[in-house]
């Protein structure tokens, strides 16, 4: 009996919990759904009922997508952007992060600061210095001049992430490998990287999901239409007097596509990454 | 084999007033097994870490087999260290581990292999070669640090407390295994610790450190029964020693220490030591083991008796203390006696004190008088 009551009441004590994370789910699932569904019916069968479920379903809109908008060109574009900058925002990002966490040296502080102080900078804020930068040493309107600010926009949140992980690995484990005739850098590849490996994975997945959706910088930085991102992709369903919410809804869901794979295959070592311990 | 010398070694961290080590200097012979003691934050690990190579030194030199290592970087060092911590790298497997500092000095692979699992036989660890540290209990991680530093072969051991993170009883078994390996390898060694058993079992010597400073070095039983000051009687001891407040006088003609209100002469001590301090305050120290319930007969000569009162009955099972205060000057005492005592709290009795154990220290300086 006195087992049932607490049960009730336990019951009772995590409804609240329950109904937010119900609400939180509705909240950001809901609008995939919706999307999901669009991305499946005709622009005109949607301002018929724009709630409406597909029926019947229009798979040949993701050939169309594919094939009659340059999809394949901007799918390859976003992924040769996209794997360049997170491989040099990873390696450049976890080397100050190994440094700054690992010796203090003059200035040590100044030089966070000053890397830390990127988080703080709204991207609108910076571009037009980028737009002109770039003009000036020719890297405007080409893929290299975005990988470069990717790389230089991202760097301050790897380094928050990492040097925060990498400061918990205890220094005995550097001494220990100096005293086995480890160099600095031979230390940070073979001691630091690997076991900073599940916060090194986090960093590299949510740099990826931010910069495969990225568009500001893009779409003000690329002008020709064969270098563009994905999400600069999605802009060509839409034109200054019409709209074809059908062919939007189902770009969107082939730019997201990759990201859900991602996050799917690696949302539990994310977490992981950014609540464990370095060392267990 | 190596011979290791520490000469002026000083430490100033930047920032500090005061230096972690000062003027620390000694000399480790070879083969020789030689413990660093002393309570926390007493230097003993800096100046562990500035053998290694690991701190750089603010002054004074440390020298292997007569060449000045100061310039020379850790690796270069050819020593090998076991931390507290044990570092083991936690991606390797118990072997990789083992081989990592190996490979780095290019050694064969077939070399490695034949030394990493000798010393993995050595230290009972051939089984737990492909675990990682993760799946090792306590004492099996420690046997990795120690196998780590084995392979190397190298021409010295460093050891920083590696026994700490220990529980008591694995502590003990670790202990009589580590100082079996040494005396097999018998490789000239450095062991930091802040227990004193480790110190007294371990080392064939033993140098206490207090506030960067070496307070004394010598022999464990030589340093344990006799103290340079006040610092090494209370530290080397389990319970430390007693000191009470005394006086140095003369009597009938002869020098007597007065305790309490009783007076005993000091027999073996030679009037020409101690005839500078007559009429004067001391400091007296007697181990509770010299403190006894009841006098042993054949030293009856020796034997000064103080009325106490038992204040508190600790029983440990194989002897028992007591915390007692004395009647003439309320000063409490700690007695080590046999388990079978019948004395219990508030009970009065005469302490007897073998008058021929007692240490007698200046208390100006805290320095031994002797």
């Amino acid at each position: 009996m006195a087992t049932q009551v607490r049960f009730g009441f336990e019951q009772l004590r995590r409804a609240p919990l329950v109904l937010f994370v119900l609400l939180c789910t509705v909240v950001s699932g809901g609008p995939f759904l919706w999307v999901a569904a669009m991305s499946l019916r005709t622009t005109a069968e949607i301002f018929r009922d724009p709630y409406g479920m597909p029926s019947p379903v229009h798979w040949e809109k993701f050939v169309d997508a594919w094939t009659k908008s340059n999809y394949g060109t901007y799918f390859w574009n976003s992924t040769f952007v996209v794997v360049i900058a997170v491989a040099l925002v990873t390696v450049i990002g976890a080397m100050a992060a190994h440094c700054l966490a690992r010796y203090s040296f003059r200035g040590n502080r100044l030089v966070r600061f000053l890397i830390l102080s990127g988080l703080i900078l709204p991207p609108q804020l910076l571009i037009l210095a980028l737009f002109q930068i770039l003009l000036d040493i020719d890297l405007y309107n080409t893929l290299s001049g975005l990988i470069l600010v990717y790389v230089s926009t991202h760097i301050a949140m790897t380094v928050y992430i990492l040097e925060g992980f990498f400061a918990q690995i205890p220094q005995d484990l550097f001494d220990a490998a100096r005293m086995d005739g480890y160099s600095d850098f031979e230390i940070f590849w073979r001691v630091t990287m690997p076991i900073g490996a599940p916060a090194i994975f986090t960093t590299v997945t949510l740099n990826f999901i931010i910069l495969w959706n990225e568009f500001l910088f893009a779409v003000v930085l690329l002008t020709d239409d064969d270098k563009r991102t994905l999400p600069l992709g999605i802009m060509h369903f839409t034109g200054s007097h019409q709209l074809d919410v059908g062919m939007v809804a189902t770009g969107l869901m082939i730019a997201i596509l990759p990201i859900i794979v991602i996050y799917a295959f690696s949302s539990e070592t994310m977490i992981k990454g950014m609540t464990a311990g370095a060392v267990r | 084999m190596a011979v290791i010398t520490v000469d002026k070694l000083c430490k100033l961290y930047a920032g500090a007033q005061a230096p972690a080590v000062s003027d620390v200097s000694f000399t480790v012979a070879d083969r020789e097994f030689m413990v660093l003691l002393g309570p926390s934050g007493c230097g003993k690990s800096t100046v562990l870490r500035m053998i290694a190579g690991l701190e750089p030194i603010t002054s004074g030199t440390v020298s292997i087999d007569g060449r000045i290592v100061n310039p020379i970087p850790a690796k270069l060092r050819d020593i090998a260290m076991v931390f507290q911590s044990y570092a083991l790298y936690p991606h390797m497997t118990v072997y990789e581990n083992l081989a990592f500092g190996l490979r780095r000095r290019n050694v064969d692979p077939a070399e490695v292999s034949r030394r990493v699992n000798a010393a993995a036989k050595k230290l009972g660890l051939t089984e737990l070669l492909k675990r990682k540290p993760h799946a090792l209990s306590g004492g099996q991680r420690q046997r990795v640090a120690l196998g780590r530093a084995i392979v190397r072969d190298p021409r010295v051991f460093l050891f920083d407390e590696p026994l700490s993170n220990l529980d008591a009883a694995l502590r003990v078994t670790t202990r009589n295994e580590l100082i079996k390996q040494q005396q097999e390898i018998g490789t000239t060694s450095i062991y930091v610790t802040h227990d004193q058993v480790e110190a007294m079992t371990m080392g064939h010597r033993i140098c206490i450190m207090n506030q960067g400073k070496v307070a004394q070095m010598g022999r464990p039983l030589e340093v344990y029964r006799n103290p340079a000051d006040t610092f090494v009687a209370k530290f080397l001891g389990n319970p430390p020693m007693n000191l009470l407040p005394g006086r140095l006088e003369t009597q009938d003609g002869r020098l007597v220490a007065r305790l309490a209100g009783c007076a005993f002469a000091l027999p073996g001590r030679t009037a020409s030591s101690l005839v500078r301090h007559v009429g004067r305050d001391i400091i007296i120290g007697v181990r509770p083991e010299d403190l006894y319930e009841t006098a042993p007969v054949a030293e009856a000569t020796q034997i000064t008796r103080l009325p106490a009162r038992v204040v508190a009955v600790e029983p440990l099972g194989a002897e028992t203390l007591l915390v007692v205060a004395l009647d003439a000057s309320n000063d409490e005492l700690i007695v080590r006696i046999g388990r079978d005592t019948a004395l219990k709290n508030g009970d009065r009795f005469d302490v007897a004190l073998d008058s021929s154990a007692v240490h007698l220290f200046d208390p100006a300086t805290t320095k031994a008088i002797v």
